[in-house]
């Protein structure tokens, strides 16, 4: 069942970044984009790496390792090296709070 | 989790803050496009002596200087797009790759794929594709290597591979699939571009001859001198770059036509930080790396002179550079340890 957990302060990430949100085992990407924030699995799908020390690049994600890149909004691979999407999570902000929709 | 540890900062117990590093390596499109501009008029500059010069005795060394020009920053900004980090803009740094390896004569996904391998097995023998000389060198690998003849051919075999579709081992080792296709795409067109330039010259038009490929051969041992210096005499299998890997100092005209990349340490601690944002985080990093070795001739004169005498079979201690532990000999029989990978 989807429960909304709160995962940071919106002012807690910068413009056009993200933080890392570890939360019931898994590593959740929060990021704060020109058109708002959103939230991916926070593992690349290409060799397990974290992505919180990757760019963004208006509403791209570069990993920090081998430069793939996703679209933040929608999770999909863009450049190789990476194939596979990443997993999308539904992100709503209440009073200043940003909310993840887990499980 | 991966089955390997990459090399990089991480793995050469190099910090940064995470909030600097993310300034850094912020994307711009200006710094490219500036550069892009400032290559555009010294190759209009230096073209122009070649131009003057033909027929006379001043020609070589006007196409030296265009040779250089047309070569160096060809092959720099060929491998910063390869990284993806010249621009922001991706289809700006995709067009200026795919141009760039035109004229550094490697196929642009090949170079991509095979150099992020390289950053991630930096010199590691037998994983690293990137090794291009066998080590230790030796005088006749400093002369297949410099004078450009080894690499051209390691680059023509890999071109006609990719245009037939014959896929190495190497290929398929470091390049996803689904990349093959463009490969050969792109492997054609070059082959079909080189054997047009091929055809004019010998249909009696020579200004291909004189303004792409004799300069391109007269620039490409000065290229070769740059990136020689990146590795050589230092340490195989290192997890750390600062064991594997060579910054050194240069003026103005060589950060230039090298793109910065003579900071070669921090660029492969930190391959996401742009080629202008380089000696910002030289700056931030530099208690933490090596010295950089002195500057290109000298960097370039002590190798000469180390390679030379480990062929004699003399000492290999080199005056003042850096050099791996197992690199310096008192002299006698060479063991080598790694060959050449391209």
């Amino acid at each position: 069942m989807t429960q909304w957990i709160r995962a940071c302060a919106a002012d807690e990430i910068d413009e056009e970044d993200l933080i890392r949100w570890d939360h019931g085992g898994h590593s959740y990407a929060i990021y704060n984009t020109e058109k708002g924030f959103f939230a991916t699995d926070g593992i690349c799908t290409h060799e397990h790496q974290s992505l919180d020390e990757g760019l963004v690049i208006g509403c791209v994600i570069e990993c920090p390792l081998h430069g793939g890149r996703f679209d933040i909004p929608s999770g999909k691979a863009l450049s190789a090296p990476v194939c596979t999407d990443l997993a999308t999570h539904p992100v709503r902000i209440e009073n200043g709070e940003v909310f993840i929709a887990v499980g | 989790m991966p089955d390997y540890v990459p090399t990089n900062a991480a793995s050469s117990g190099v910090t940064l803050d995470k909030k600097l590093l993310k300034q850094i390596a912020a994307r711009s499109d200006r710094p490219g496009l500036v550069y892009l501009a400032r290559w555009a008029a010294a190759l209009i500059a230096t073209g122009a002596l070649v131009w003057v010069t033909l027929g006379t005795s001043w020609l070589w060394p006007a196409m030296f200087a265009y040779g250089t020009v047309l070569t160096v920053p060809a092959y720099a900004f060929s491998h910063e797009t390869a990284h993806g980090t010249a621009f922001r803009s991706r289809w700006l740094n995709e067009a200026v790759l795919w141009l760039t390896s035109l004229i550094y004569m490697e196929e642009p996904l090949h170079r991509r794929y095979t150099h992020t391998n390289h950053h991630t097995f930096t010199w590691h023998v037998g994983m690293d594709s990137q090794m291009p000389f066998d080590t230790p060198m030796g005088f006749s690998g400093w002369l297949a290597e410099v004078t450009g003849f080894g690499l051209l051919r390691f680059h023509m075999a890999v071109m006609v591979r990719l245009a037939f579709g014959r896929y190495s081992d190497v290929m398929r080792d470091v390049t996803p699939a689904g990349e093959f296709p463009k490969m050969t795409r792109n492997a054609r067109i070059f082959l079909l571009i080189y054997a047009a330039i091929a055809v004019l010259i010998a249909a009696g038009q020579l200004w291909p001859l004189w303004f792409l490929v004799l300069p391109r051969m007269l620039g490409a041992p000065v290229m070769l001198l740059f990136t020689l210096t990146q590795h050589v005499e230092l340490q195989e299998n290192s997890p750390s770059i600062l064991d594997s890997t060579r910054s050194f100092r240069t003026s103005w005209l060589g950060r230039f036509l090298y793109m910065n990349m003579n900071n070669h340490v921090e660029h492969h601690l930190y391959p996401q930080v742009p080629f202008h944002a380089l000696p910002t985080l030289a700056k931030a990093i530099e208690t933490q790396v090596p010295e950089p070795d002195p500057g290109f001739w000298r960097t370039n004169a002590e190798v000469f002179g180390v390679v030379l005498r480990r062929s004699l079979g003399l000492s290999t201690r080199a005056p003042s550079i850096r050099q791996a532990p197992h690199m310096i000999t008192e002299g006698g029989r060479v063991e080598r340890i790694a060959q050449r990978t391209m």
